[in-house]
């Protein structure tokens, strides 16, 4: 494995809805990400990709989004919970690609106003996520009443959601070493 | 059969890690004849690559 190679792990944002709390917690994930020696990771809004939605799957791949999932390692998804489902954009998005996803790491941050942190959410996207061909951890971020975590400038108002993310975000990290080893080395037969 | 000839990554010219396998269905449908016949769908390959990390899904070329 070339150990030189940073883990890259883009975080998902999976609303294009106005006023999205969750852009502030994205942007929190990113923070954490960025604090730690060996990662690089950037933010993929979906709603500043473009989509066709005439038709759906690869065949309207988005070449910028592609090429960001083929050079990950592993991603966050960070989703509200709509009807106690995930948006259907976000869907649409990940749908465009398959060989990008297989065999890396992907772990959840649900968001939600009420108190369930958008466990539903999380639910309903893991067997859409293991379709894929991703691999998921079994830490989930649940940011319950996300409007009390964050001020209206985006500023995280608790430190404990440090804690809380670290101990997500380590586990997303182990399963992205192991399987880039994994996949670049251990043979299927 | 799935092929077990080694990749060469078009990117860095490494050799590439064949790691999974996916039954396309959708694809069968479009080439019913292409299918493998114990699944009913076109089976394909992810190969890696441990130089610059890409991934190609390829059709076996032998079913």
């Amino acid at each position: 494995m070339d150990t030189n190679r940073k883990l890259f792990i883009p975080v998902i944002l999976g609303t294009p809805r106005q006023g999205r709390i969750s852009e502030n917690v994205a942007k929190f994930v990113i923070g954490q990400l960025q604090s730690r020696e060996g990662i690089e990771t950037e933010l993929i809004d979906i709603r500043e990709i473009p989509l066709s939605h005439s038709d759906a799957g690869e065949s309207i791949k988005h070449a910028g989004f592609s090429s960001a999932a083929m050079r990950a390692d592993a991603f966050v998804i960070v989703t509200p919970e709509y009807n106690h489902g995930y948006p259907g954009l976000l869907k649409h998005a990940l749908d465009t690609n398959l060989k990008e996803y297989i065999h890396k790491a992907v772990g959840i941050c649900g968001v939600s106003a009420g108190p369930f942190g958008g466990t539903r959410v999380i639910e309903n996207l893991l067997p859409v996520l293991r379709e894929l061909g991703l691999v998921t951890i079994f830490w989930d971020g649940n940011f319950s009443r996300v409007q009390n975590i964050f001020d209206a400038s985006g500023k995280l108002l608790d430190q404990a959601w440090v804690k809380r993310l670290d101990k997500f975000l380590k586990e997303l990290i182990w399963m992205a070493k192991v399987l880039r080893h994994g996949r670049e080395n251990v043979p299927l037969e | 059969m799935a092929t077990r000839k080694k990749m060469i990554c078009h990117s860095c010219g490494q050799e590439m890690n064949f790691h999974a396998e996916k039954l396309d269905y959708v694809a069968a449908l479009l080439n019913p004849e292409a299918a493998d016949p114990d699944s009913g769908a076109i089976l394909e390959e992810a190969h890696s690559c441990p130089g610059c990390g890409l991934t190609e899904l390829i059709r076996p070329e032998s079913k």
